[in-house]
């Protein structure tokens, strides 16, 4: 066989110049559309189910490592979380009291003002890091589980630093998740200290969040503390988001720009909760095109 | 396809005409030596380690490598399709690293002939041009789609992607060498 081949004195194969044209305009194209749309989302549904196996053998030796290290490791651990928790709780103590006598009273007032009391604790999932992503272009992390453990697009991420990200993509086994610092996120929030609602998104400044599109006479101030509104129902209200660092007025254009630092640790741990808050209208949360940046909105009307 | 068959090729050395000219050192890998380094180094390509900006680029390396010195086997669409699977793995904008992958895969094809006489240091020298063309094509068309420029580390990355062919290539070509020894000896 392989010496037929030898004797061949002309090549019968495709030219390589119609295979660079070919497979070029391919990914020129697919590049086009998965800048501008989520059209390609299927190719990557498949492309990533296709890799699981592979992502996950080679991350054995990693598994393998983490886990000699947290049993050598699980007493002096135990130690050092169990004297945290002796000290939250003399500390917690004192806000608890405090904190059952303001829910009666709330309640009460509620009931006087006749105000349907909408909150509710949502299910959660804990869900650790399989993989932090290469790209220049986007803040994104891989989670361990995926639609099978009931994660859907759209649900929101926290650790116990507040509002972590949102998960983007699903597979039935891993789940892609854009951190809160990721271009193409928009969070709704609300200031704590006068209820003022604004959005957030990802900057372009690294490991900060942008709010933009106030106006510039607003009421916000260095220190001001982002917690999510609630407007739009993907996030539950009142997560804490992020502590504003700084605030630019801009005379001219009439609008201001806040910086603000994120209170979650998305970079520290391997750990993170997913709420499952209900997702109804979120398969058709499309990106929306605001000033040149696709921002995944998620205040779908509901 | 050349493995164990040294007996043959004694009796059939007259048939040998095509090492003439083109690949003066008659050297032969393996398909399955070709093929595993492809996938373990595709395998090692989804670790971590790649999150250092100026990493280079293993898997394009070995795939270039094998392009210029295996051309029948490996060609421009294994380039594309574990292209698209990195991009599928980093999140990133679909197509970045396949277009990369094609353009460098071209390139090595297109000077596949003439790299094949010269040393490993020579062929490194030749696809440090085709490795930064092919990456800075790929980063100036997704840093426009994408409406931000990710820096400039990716060129430090293209050169040292390129410098890394003479040891990679080497250890890529013991298979095939220890082969070739053992042909000649038997001839």
């Amino acid at each position: 066989m392989a010496r037929k081949l030898d004797l061949e004195l002309f090549r019968r194969s495709v030219p390589a110049e119609v295979k660079l044209v070919l497979l070029g305009l391919i990914c020129i194209v697919f590049l086009v559309i998965d800048a501008n749309s989520r059209v390609l989302d299927p190719v990557r549904h498949g492309l990533n189910v296709a890799l699981y196996p592979f992502q996950r053998v080679v991350l054995l030796p990693r598994d393998a490592v983490t886990l000699v290290q947290d049993y050598t490791n699980a007493a002096r651990l135990l130690r050092e979380e169990s004297e945290d928790l002796r000290r939250q709780r003399i500390e917690l103590a004192q806000v608890v009291t405090n904190a059952a006598q303001l829910l009666t009273e709330n309640e009460q007032l509620r009931r006087l003002l006749g105000v349907v009391d909408q909150r509710s604790a949502h299910p959660t999932v804990v869900v650790e890091v399989l993989y932090e992503p290469v790209t220049a272009y986007r803040r994104r992390l891989v989670f361990n589980k995926g639609s099978q453990e009931g994660i859907a697009p759209g649900m929101p991420v926290i650790d116990e630093g507040g509002v972590v990200g949102q998960v983007i993509r699903v597979t039935p086994f891993s789940a892609e998740a854009a951190i809160l610092t990721d271009e193409q996120l928009a969070i709704p929030v609300q200031l704590l200290r006068n209820g003022l609602r604004l959005i957030a998104f990802g900057s372009t400044v690294p490991g900060k969040i942008e709010v933009r599109y106030f106006s510039s006479d607003a009421d916000i101030r260095v220190g001001d503390a982002l917690v999510t509104s609630g407007v739009g129902g993907g996030f539950p209200a009142g997560l804490s988001v992020a502590t504003v660092q700084s605030v630019e007025r801009d005379a001219a254009s009439g609008f201001a720009r806040a910086l603000a630092e994120p209170t979650a640790y998305p970079e520290r741990y391997r750990h993170f909760l997913v709420l499952k808050v209900p997702m109804q209208d979120m398969s058709e949360a499309q990106p929306v095109k605001t000033d040149g940046i696709a921002a995944e909105v998620t205040d779908a009307p509901r | 396809m050349r493995r164990g068959n040294g007996s043959e090729l004694g009796s059939n050395s007259l048939l040998r005409t095509q090492g003439m000219g083109a690949d003066s050192r008659d050297v032969h890998t393996d398909a399955w030596v070709v093929w595993g380094s492809i996938f373990v180094v595709f395998l090692l390509a989804l670790l971590p380690w790649r999150l250092t900006p100026w990493a280079p680029d293993l898997l394009v390396l070995v795939i270039a490598f094998w392009v210029v010195h295996e051309g029948g086997k490996v060609g421009l669409l294994t380039g594309f399709i574990l292209g698209l699977l990195i991009d599928a793995h980093d999140a990133g904008p679909l197509g970045q690293h396949a277009l990369t992958y094609v353009l460098v895969c071209y390139g090595a094809v297109v000077l596949r002939r003439r790299l094949l006489r010269f040393n490993l240091w020579r062929q490194a020298m030749h696809m440090m041009p085709i490795f930064v063309l092919s990456w800075s094509v790929t980063q100036m068309l997704t840093a426009w789609l994408m409406g931000t420029w990710p820096g400039w580390s990716w060129l430090a990355s293209a050169v040292l992607t390129s410098v890394l062919w003479v040891p990679i290539g080497w250890m890529l070509l013991l298979p095939g060498n220890r082969l070739a020894a053992m042909n000649s000896q038997i001839d």
